[in-house]
């Protein structure tokens, strides 16, 4: 009973349930979501969500939010595209050079909202349209498609029989972890966002820690942009406009705390695994997009909420085993 | 003591009235704990009772259950003899109950006038917000508490203390006939605390009734009439206070005798540890020079606002020093952050450990090792098991629960918080220590343990600069007191030297140093 109530204590177990009851629900609704193929299809679809959240729980556990993360992506697409396609830039330097353009916007970001004193969710607002301006202007509206042919083995290859995004989404989160978790400024990130004050009082550096968690967010955005053209094989200004927001739901899912402080990368991908699959079981089932917006909305408050009221649900399962 | 029982109290010592408010056998229990077990209590018109105990003894629950916050299992709360059926706040506060919190239920962005009619502001005919009246009714509850301040002002550019009165005042224009305070004085100075004190007696005059809850004994010998004092959750015993004694206070509130109620150990040493020179900041501080010697207690004795806390940002790196030397350890050069005071062994106890010291989202270790983390480091990175051991060392080392070892700080005790942040600067090796009110809002057990840690952290060497309104304890505790004054020091005096009387007066500037018999005190 014990492991009981400590797991419900645990910061895990509300995005756990939440996603269990959502993958029990859609292998219930269609015998398809339970299939290999299909699954190895979730994995694809959960990549760029999943690695672009990496970086928005850590800008939230810092206390701000980035809302840019999805025009990073559109604009990493476009640079890639052009660079490759029109310029014949090798695909590797390609990426190197994309991803450095990713570190930027989030240095931009991260500039701004530590020295320049502006609240980081109006500073990436603001980017947020910058950014996808940019991708529209360098792109002149058009999508790029057939970039390279190089460029999809990067996302549709497998090893051992498993599709490689598995294996990215794998080692970035375990690289993540393992700065969150066991790094000074890991460290750092939490003591910021659990109290600006106090850690400004006990000599960390808070802006600095502002800017780490800003600039892995456009590296984790700029990877995502990479992996996002290497699925689609093209670079479109439109690409990634649901991104940003998903990723912070993801992450609020996983029970990161806006305020900052609270959540893990391991509850984040929890989180980006459960929208990854209430959109896959919808397009199973063939609900229309709206629906599925709707139902996307539905779930977040509902996990969130699992998350909020789950010590007292730990509390109540706990009696009704001790009764029995 | 033993022989003060309640039922002696019942019958020798009522006022010749009728209690206004009584509460009967109340319980109640939170998960864990019986909060409250078979209290009674009655309050007379025109009468200030005091309700004692240590943290987690009940007072503020029960101040709770009357104010409808807390319904309690059992037992009645009656008005007039009527009993009475709180659910809410709201229904408390409509039969007359008003309360003033120990955490402030202000609104920041507001002005003073708004927050003070907050939910019930008067209207004009045509069903608009009346603010000209509102205003004025306020500027009548200031000038009650002969306060100069603006019902215009937006309360969050009040000071602390000036919060504090506002939300006294909040609590006054409800127009009550029980009024609970709930450590009204805790962010008060001295100036601030003796109006507070002569409101009270005007208010008693209006028959109101008070309940008075506060760890300052002086406070409460001060004001009170009858006293409650409560242990575990329940009544120890009713008296008039004109029939106990400080120690009978103590004793029935801690349960045994503190033979010492400061207990301080000498531990100064002749090598300097920081040498400050002709400091002066753009917040105020001017031409400030003092020293602090190796395991010694410096005290800066002064009124609120008198600069003692801006002298103390500045030598932590706070605040920008525009003229002087600070020294540390033959650092030259002084602080530009409180990161290079932390680097070079400087520490902060700071007056808000909620806001500015605890980190609520860590464990007991983690609020420990944070401010060295490069000692847990193995390789590149920190050794979370290190981390553990240290946490576990540290918390035994302080006397602090072990259920801090996994469980957020924030279900410690104030006084066990306090020590969370001790055991911090301890792990980081610090040598200088600025306490900034170390002792607020936390009862009288958890200050002895302050106590006691400020002199082991003496004994091994460390130097402290204590801030504290609280003069008993300065004087006690301190080796030397800085009198502060306008953001100057007007002397630097031995602590067994001084008098509360003669500090008061020199803090105040109602009387110099020099009526006072005394052999010079330089360093």
């Amino acid at each position: 009973m014990e492991i009981i109530t400590k797991f419900f204590r645990s910061t895990v177990a509300g995005p756990l349930v939440a996603f269990l009851l959502v993958s029990a629900t859609a292998s219930l609704a269609t015998d398809r979501f339970l299939m290999p193929a299909n699954l190895s299809n979730v994995s694809l679809q959960v990549a760029t969500v999943a690695v672009v959240s990496i970086g928005a729980t850590l800008v939230i556990l810092t206390g701000g939010i980035d809302l840019s993360p999805g025009s990073t992506v559109a604009l990493v697409c476009c640079t890639l595209a052009i660079l490759v396609k029109k310029m014949g830039v090798p695909l590797p330097v390609g990426i190197f050079l994309v991803l450095l353009l990713g570190v930027a916007c989030g240095a931009i970001n991260g500039f701004f909202s530590t020295y320049g004193k502006i609240p980081s969710f109006i500073v990436t607002l603001a980017t947020m349209s910058i950014y996808r301006g940019l991708a529209f202007l360098i792109t002149k509206g058009t999508p790029i498609f057939s970039v390279s042919d190089s460029l999809e083995p990067l996302f549709y290859g497998r090893f051992i029989g498993i599709p490689l995004p598995f294996y990215y989404v794998v080692v970035l989160y375990a690289l993540a972890a393992l700065f969150l978790r066991n790094t000074i400024s890991g460290r750092a990130i939490y003591a910021v966002g659990g109290n600006e004050s106090a850690a400004r009082l006990t000599g960390i550096a808070v802006n600095r820690s502002k800017m780490v968690a800003f600039l892995i967010a456009g590296l984790s955005a700029g990877i995502g942009g990479v992996l996002l053209t290497a699925w689609l094989n093209s670079g479109s200004p439109n690409y990634g406009a649901e991104l940003g927001l998903q990723s912070i739901a993801a992450a609020v899912i996983g029970g990161a705390s806006l305020v900052g402080g609270y959540g893990s990368m391991i509850a984040s991908l929890i989180g980006a695994l459960t929208v990854a699959v209430v959109q896959n079981g919808l397009n199973l089932l063939a609900v229309p997009a709206s629906w599925q917006e709707i139902t996307l909305g539905i779930v977040i408050v509902a996990a969130v909420g699992l998350d909020m009221w789950k010590s007292s649900i730990g509390r109540g399962l706990g009696s009704l085993f001790r009764q029995s | 003591m033993s022989e003060l029982t309640a039922e002696q109290v019942h019958t020798e010592d009522l006022p010749p009235k009728e209690p206004i408010w009584e509460v009967h056998s109340i319980h109640k229990a939170f998960p864990g704990v019986q909060a409250l077990d078979d209290v009674s209590m009655a309050v007379f018109p025109g009468e200030v009772h005091a309700l004692l105990g240590e943290n987690g003894s009940g007072k503020s629950t029960l101040a709770k259950c009357i104010a409808g916050v807390h319904p309690p299992e059992k037992g009645e709360i009656l008005y007039k003899g009527q009993v009475q059926n709180f659910r809410h706040p709201m229904d408390a506060r409509a039969a007359g109950v008003a309360t003033i919190y120990q955490e402030f239920s202000l609104v920041p962005s507001l002005t003073v006038a708004e927050n003070i009619y907050l939910g019930r502001y008067p209207r004009t005919p045509l069903g608009g917000i009346d603010w000209s009246a509102a205003r004025k009714a306020t500027q009548k509850v200031l000038e009650q508490l002969s306060l100069s301040i603006d019902p215009d002002e937006v309360v969050r550019t009040l000071s602390v203390a000036e919060q504090q009165l506002v939300e006294i005042a909040k609590a006054i224009s409800l127009e009550s006939s029980l009024l609970i305070m709930d450590e009204p004085t805790a962010a008060l100075g001295l100036v601030e605390t003796q109006r507070l004190m002569e409101l009270i007696r005007r208010l008693t005059a209006q028959n109101k009734a008070i309940i008075y809850i506060s760890h300052r004994l002086d406070e409460v010998f001060e004001i009170a009439d009858r006293v409650t004092i409560l242990k575990d959750g329940k009544r120890v015993i009713t008296s008039p206070i004109s029939k106990l004694k400080m120690g009978d206070v103590v004793r029935a509130m801690i349960g045994f005798d503190i033979e010492q109620h400061y207990p301080k150990h000498y531990n100064a040493s002749p090598e300097v540890c920081l040498r400050v020179e002709h400091l002066s900041t753009e917040t105020g501080v001017q031409d400030v020079s003092f020293s602090v010697h190796v395991g010694e207690v410096l005290g800066l004795g002064g009124m609120l606002g008198s600069g003692r806390t801006e002298i103390a940002r500045a030598i932590y790196g706070m605040d920008k020093i525009t003229s002087g030397t600070i020294a540390f350890d033959g650092h030259k050069s002084g602080f530009r952050s409180p990161r290079e005071a932390v680097d070079a062994g400087v520490g902060m106890l700071p007056e808000n450990r909620k806001t500015d010291g605890c980190f609520f989202n860590f464990e007991g270790p983690k609020n420990i090792t944070i401010s060295r983390l490069k000692e847990l480091l193995t390789g590149p990175f920190l050794s979370l098991r290190k981390e553990n051991k240290y946490g576990e060392t540290y918390i035994q080392r302080m006397n602090i629960p072990p259920t801090a070892l996994d469980r957020s700080v924030q279900y410690l005790s104030g006084g066990n918080q306090q020590k969370v942040i001790v055991a911090r600067w301890l792990f980081s090796q610090a040598r200088l220590l600025i306490m900034d009110e170390p002792t607020q809002g936390i009862d009288i057990g958890a200050k002895l343990e302050v106590y006691n840690v400020i002199n082991e952290l003496t004994a091994s060497g460390i130097s402290i600069i204590l801030i504290t309104s609280d003069f008993p304890e300065l004087l006690a505790m301190s080796d030397r007191i800085a009198v502060v004054r306008d953001g100057r020091i007007l002397e630097v005096i031995p602590a067994s030297q001084l008098s509360e009387y003669q500090l008061i007066g020199m803090a105040t500037g109602a009387g110099t140093s020099e009526d006072v018999e005394r052999t010079t005190a330089e360093d």
